[in-house]
């Protein structure tokens, strides 16, 4: 299987984008592909932070990905949302 | 001569009882009422507005020789030489939007004026489809004075015949309201929530702006339309009246929430984007929330409960709806603006911005934040990478991009439902609510980003997307209407 669409919900940003993905990325992969159509764009970088990718939940509690986890492995599918955001520093 | 009140109502009321057919096969129920309402109850039928014939000729042609006239002198004006592109904005924007709209709303006019359950309807809608022909004509007509100065003018007649995303959700909701039903449920739907709660105030918002920026052919043309609608859109109260009478409370409910929501998604846009945004600063004469709020929520809400009929369930949703929609959407918009067939500005300068934050406060700090990365990158010359290069998911029900709130609050989701083979996605639970109604009837329906993957539009580059939507084919698409001029009030102050 190539390459799909999934609904990017990129913290703070104002739309819900359309990022292509493939099964074999991991997920620090995905959050830069997804980063790479909001940060600069219309939401602000926060340098040194880590972006983490978890599925979109009502109350956005969802613990996130394993980064080194692959998209085929977290069983993401065509037009699933996912959430990328910038991880608390430790 | 017999004055009008000795004859009217027993003209207006005569009713036949067909013998060659049958009364199902005359007035079919899925044409005109699929609520077994008898016919007696019809017939009681009655709007407050009685005009004769004769009366309705008179009147409307001296309308359209006022109107006409005004059509006139604009060809000779220098007005539109002068304009603020802003300006043009809005006229692109209306005229694209709502001219072949006005078409649908002729032919649904003839559904219930063939089809109506009541002889009092039928008599008034034929009325209600003169007018908007007339609408037609004269939205057609004034800007296609404006072609030659410039193309984009054409989408008013081109809009409704392209598939451009946004013209997309404009007939997908229409096509709901007022193309595909029964007479009566669309009387529910395009009389009372579209004409009574919308359409007669987007003509009063907008021809006191254009009054004040001096297009007065505009505040003519619509006000000259607006005086029809107001009669016509009296049709909606006593259909509502009979249908609560007959224990059908639920459906002119349901209708009413179906029809409230489809058309307030699009007006927010067509209105309070141009209130908010591409009115020049100096000539609003208020922001779209506070005429959303004396208008609709005031007013019309006032005669819903007058009816019998209880506000819509999403009332939390709408007004949260009224802060932060057409902010959204005038950034998205903007930021993909070469897929649409007008010139936004930006027009969040320094001063633009400080009179956003007073009508809706917070907005500096949510849709401030998106714009903050915007300017910074006009001000460093980076204006490439204002530009996308991917496309935000679309709504299934409005054809609008999911989008909310930016900034901290973060208010953007994504509202899904699975249904057969496809899945959906919706930007509200209200789009999603309506879906569920009857999953049947929007099932098929797919969004320009479905289209992207189903085949449709092959292959899904850039460019075939762009022409797939009739840029570069009917016009040029969008660029910002006031070339980034708005950024320079930032270099000034950081000059400082
Ligand atoms: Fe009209
Ligand atoms: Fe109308
Ligand atoms: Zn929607």
């Amino acid at each position: 299987m190539s390459a799909f669409p999934i609904l990017s919900r990129f913290q703070q940003d104002a739309h819900i984008k359309t990022v292509e993905i493939e099964p074999g990325q991991t997920m620090d992969e995905v959050a830069a592909a997804c980063a790479f159509h909001s940060i600069g764009l219309h939401v602000a970088d926060k340098p040194g932070r880590t972006l983490r990718v978890r599925p979109t939940t009502e109350d956005d509690s969802a613990p996130p990905w394993p980064r080194d986890l692959t998209v085929e492995k977290a069983g993401i599918r065509f037009y699933d949302c996912i959430d990328i955001y910038f991880e608390e520093p430790q | 001569m017999l004055e009008r009140s000795e004859w009217y109502d027993i003209a207006r009321d005569t009713n036949w009882t067909p013998s060659y057919v049958s009364q199902e096969a005359l007035f079919p129920p899925e044409m005109g009422d699929p609520y077994g309402i008898p016919t007696e109850e019809w017939e009681t039928f009655d709007e407050p507005y009685k005009v004769s014939y004769r009366e309705y000729v008179n009147i409307q042609r001296e309308k359209d020789s006022a109107a006409y006239s005004v059509k006139a002198a604009l060809a000779r004006s220098k007005f539109h030489d002068e304009a603020d592109e802003g300006w043009a904005c809005v006229l692109k924007l209306h005229y694209g939007a709502v001219a072949l709209t006005e078409y649908q709303a002729c032919q649904f006019q003839a559904r219930m004026s063939r089809f109506g359950p009541s002889p009092a309807m039928r008599n008034m809608s034929v009325y209600g489809m003169l007018d908007e022909l007339r609408h037609t004509q004269l939205q057609l007509f004034f800007p296609h004075e404006l072609v030659h100065r410039d193309r984009q003018y054409d989408w008013a007649h081109e809009a409704q015949h392209s598939k451009n995303w946004a013209v997309l959700g404009g007939r997908h909701a229409m096509d709901d309201i007022m193309m595909t039903r029964d007479a009566i449920t669309s009387s529910v739907m395009v009389s009372f929530a579209f004409e009574t709660a919308l359409t007669n105030l987007q003509m009063i918002g907008l021809s006191t702006d254009a009054a004040n920026l001096g297009d007065h052919t505009f505040a003519n043309l619509i006000t000259s339309i607006q005086s029809d609608e107001a009669r016509h859109a009296q049709l909606g109260t006593p259909t509502i009246e009979i249908m609560i009478r007959n224990g059908r409370k639920k459906e002119a409910q349901q209708a009413m929430d179906i029809a409230l929501w489809r058309v307030w998604r699009l007006f927010s846009i067509t209105v309070g984007i141009p209130m908010d945004y591409y009115i020049p600063l100096e000539q609003r004469h208020m922001s779209f929330k506070e005429f959303m709020h004396e208008w609709v929520i005031n007013q019309w809400e006032r005669q819903v409960q007058d009816l019998g009929l209880e506000r819509p369930w999403y009332w939390d949703i709408f007004l949260l709806d009224i802060d932060n929609h057409h902010h959204c959407q005038q950034g998205g918009i903007w930021s993909w603006r070469p897929t649409v067939w007008w010139n936004p500005p930006g027009a969040v300068g320094p001063k633009e911005r400080e009179w956003l934050e007073e009508k809706y406060p917070g907005w500096n700090e949510s849709y401030g934040s998106y714009w903050d990365v915007i300017t910074n990158n006009l001000l460093q010359g980076h204006e490439e990478k204002t530009h996308p290069q991917c496309i935000p998911i679309i709504c299934n029900m409005c054809q609008i991009p999911i989008s909310h709130r930016p900034g901290p609050e973060w208010g953007a989701r994504a509202y899904q439902r699975e249904y057969g083979e496809r899945r959906y996605n919706f930007c509200t639970e209200v789009c999603r609510w309506i879906f569920d109604t009857d999953p049947e009837r929007y099932k098929d329906h797919e969004t320009i980003v479905d289209r992207m993957y189903s085949g449709e539009i092959d292959p899904p580059t850039l460019e075939n997307v762009l022409k797939y939507m009739g840029i570069g084919v009917i016009s040029e698409g969008g660029r910002d209407g006031h070339d980034y001029g708005w950024v320079e009030g930032f270099r000034a102050q950081a000059a400082e």
